[in-house]
């Protein structure tokens, strides 16, 4: 897959900016107009004409220029590995209140540094092993503040 | 007026019991998050405003000035000993430290390094001792319509001077304000794009996002390309700057305490600026100019004792008006906000002991990390070895968890990794930051002023311009954007003519 340019971007964030603005004035339609505490509806709209208007001016400055390769920029950057991390981010929020706080961590660390290249296994699980437990020790113990047990509860 | 008797009591406070524990600690931490490249004195701040939590508010806060003022001066360890800069901030040590490093004088680099940064620090904390009291008191005289001109006043210096491109800043800007107005609305209580969920009732939780806006997305950033910084390997010797050394440097230390102050009090503009203007300065007024660049001490003293002179700049409006001067500054509101204080002027006439307790923590924490840094030298430098592998981990869980931790809310968690990510892809693709964040905080002080002055004048809205104070700060918000975005369009057509035909930065037009 091709890494996308600054261009195309650009004319997908005005592309996904203008919709927005749109629906502000939509929602804002249809919010009540208390008396005596100011119109609710001129800051949002605003805001939204404003950010309408620069969106606009950034499509039409990326639709007239020239795109930009950051061959350098790129150069050297694994995007697979950002990829796979987000991955891993997105599964340790949706299993840490069902499993628990230690075992979510512990397996999270152990494909974490799997996912960067450590391939020294006694180091990579006592590291997976000492960190939750001091963070455990450090918020439950100490600073009294609970984390999940999740399937120990 | 500053009160002697709350500054006495308040050192007594902040040099007792868990409160220099926790001052010490933090300095000791934010050195280490300074020396590290790749870490930021916000991303430090940010990751651990979740561990105050059980902590009292001045142990707490006391503790997170320790971590800011550590890690401003922490980035010049790096700078000087692998040429990297370890925050943004000590970009321009380098310019003269890694020459000295590589004549053999690493030690008496950073040993100017650390005692400059404690005297513009500490010069600054004075200043904000003395200086708050009093700017907070003529603060007690604004009302609604102030408010909002200093709110439209922050806003358009952030958005104009964050990022090399003012439209994508100005984007950054508003679609943060747009995030601000998620929840119910400040006066008449009715939900506000919340799509029907109840977790958006209350809006994005300020502190989850912050902790992903700038430092789970710096942790993504670092999995693109696991930084592996050369190896360390000087040895440090000499570290204790002689006395003959500093006196030739007392006109550089005293220029950039003011320089750094003066920067840092301008909103949006943080230590960054104000070390590469001092050094700029000192190289311009310097007897020998030609030998800036080639390892001198003075080149150090400079950018060093600016950007933590900045650090006291930056607090100033931050306690005494409630307007960030920076992203680490706006991370450490959110941190006051979490143990209920509210900054502002009203802080300082209900709280004027604990506000005297931050004074004090800000110039012991300045003495502290001196005496850390001249004494573990050796040891802040090993630091920067430290295995990526193992430390981009870490930053990951101490960000969800903290996020987690603040509600034991899985809610904030999500909010922090999807920010996070979101933060990311913005700093991929040069748009800003930090304008969503301060939008965020000023966006709501921006609405809910407006709609009291409204109310007030019966919705009159000539009340935003008649007020002379008011009247002016919307006047200097004018100029300073218009300024800003001339200044900025300048130098990028300096830079367009500069690389015409030619690839920027390796990069290739089609």
């Amino acid at each position: 897959m091709a890494n996308p340019t600054m261009k195309k971007v650009d004319i997908i964030t005005a592309s996904m900016i203008i919709p927005m603005c749109f629906y502000v004035f939509y929602e804002s339609g249809t919010w009540p107009l208390p008396a005596l505490l100011g119109n609710p509806l001129l800051i949002p709209r605003l805001v939204a004409s404003s950010l309408l208007v620069a969106a606009g001016m950034l499509l039409l400055r990326s639709l007239a220029a020239r795109s930009r390769i950051l061959e350098s920029r790129l150069q050297g950057l694994n995007l697979w590995r950002v990829s796979g991390v987000a991955v891993l981010t997105g599964g340790y929020v949706f299993t840490l209140e069902r499993v628990g706080f230690v075992p979510t961590t512990f397996i999270f660390l152990l494909l974490f540094g799997l996912v960067l290249g450590e391939r020294r296994w006694s180091r990579l699980i006592f590291f997976a092993i000492i960190v939750p437990a001091a963070i455990h020790i450090i918020f439950d113990a100490t600073l009294n503040v609970p984390l999940p047990r999740g399937l120990f509860r | 007026m500053v009160s002697f008797d709350l500054l006495l009591l308040g050192f007594g406070t902040v040099l007792t019991g868990y409160n220099i524990i926790a001052l010490v600690l933090g300095s000791f931490m934010g050195i280490i998050i300074g020396a590290i490249p790749g870490l930021t004195a916000t991303m430090g701040i940010a990751l651990l405003v979740p561990f105050t939590f059980g902590m009292t508010p001045i142990t707490g806060i006391v503790m997170l000035l320790g971590i800011y003022a550590g890690a401003i001066y922490g980035g010049g360890i790096a700078s000087i000993l692998i040429k990297t800069p370890g925050t943004p901030a000590a970009a321009a040590t380098v310019f003269d430290g890694y020459p000295l490093a590589q004549k053999g004088m690493a030690g008496k680099a950073i040993g100017m390094a650390t005692v400059a940064s404690g005297i513009g620090g500490t010069f600054t904390a004075f200043c904000l001792t003395f200086f708050a009291p009093i700017l907070a008191n003529f603060a007690l005289r604004f009302s609604a319509p102030e408010y909002f001109a200093l709110a439209v006043f922050g806003l358009s210096v952030t958005v104009t001077l964050a990022g090399r491109d003012p439209l994508k800043g100005f984007i950054s800007g508003a679609v943060g304000l747009l995030i601000a107005m998620i929840g119910l609305d400040p006066m008449g209580g009715f939900p506000r794009f919340t799509f029907g969920r109840v977790e958006l009732t209350g809006g994005f939780s300020f502190v989850p996002m912050l902790i992903g806006l700038f430092a789970l997305s710096e942790g993504f950033r670092q999995v693109e390309t696991i930084l592996t910084a050369p190896k360390v390997d000087a040895v440090l010797k000499d570290i204790l700057p002689k006395l003959r050394e500093l006196k030739e440097c007392t006109v550089t230390f005293v220029r950039s305490c003011i320089i750094g102050l003066i920067v840092g009090i301008t909103p949006a503009i943080g230590a960054e600026t104000s070390c590469f203007v001092s050094y700029a300065e000192a190289k311009r007024t310097s007897k020998h100019p030609e030998k800036f660049g080639t390892g001198v001490l003075e080149g150090v003293a400079a950018p060093q004792t600016a950007e933590n002179a900045s650090t006291g700049g930056d607090l100033l409006p931050m306690l005494t008006l409630g307007l960030p001067g920076d992203a680490a500054t706006a991370v450490l509101m959110g941190a006051l906000t979490i143990h209920n204080l509210q900054p502002g002027p009203l802080l300082f006439r209900d709280h004027a002991d604990l506000v005297h307790q931050i004074f004090a923590g800000m110039i012991v924490a300045n003495f502290l990390f001196v005496i850390l840094g001249l004494t573990f030298a050796r040891f802040f430098a090993r630091v920067i070895n430290i295995n990526r592998r193992y430390l981009i981990p870490l930053v990951f869980i101490c960000c969800m968890v903290g996020s987690y931790a603040i509600n034991n809310n899985l809610f904030d968690l999500a909010s922090c990794v999807f920010f996070g990510f979101i933060g990311y892809l913005m700093m991929r693709y040069d748009y800003p930051v930090s304008p969503i964040v301060l939008a965020q905080i000023l966006g709501f002080m921006m609405e809910s002023n407006f709609r009291r002055s409204l109310a007030m004048s019966r919705g009159d809205p000539s009340i935003l311009v008649t007020r002379p104070i008011a009247l002016t700060i919307l006047i200097l918000a004018a100029i300073t954007t218009v300024t800003a975005i001339r200044r900025q369009r300048r130098a990028l057509r300096a830079q367009a003519t500069v690389s015409t035909g030619a690839s920027d930065s390796g990069g290739r037009y089609q």
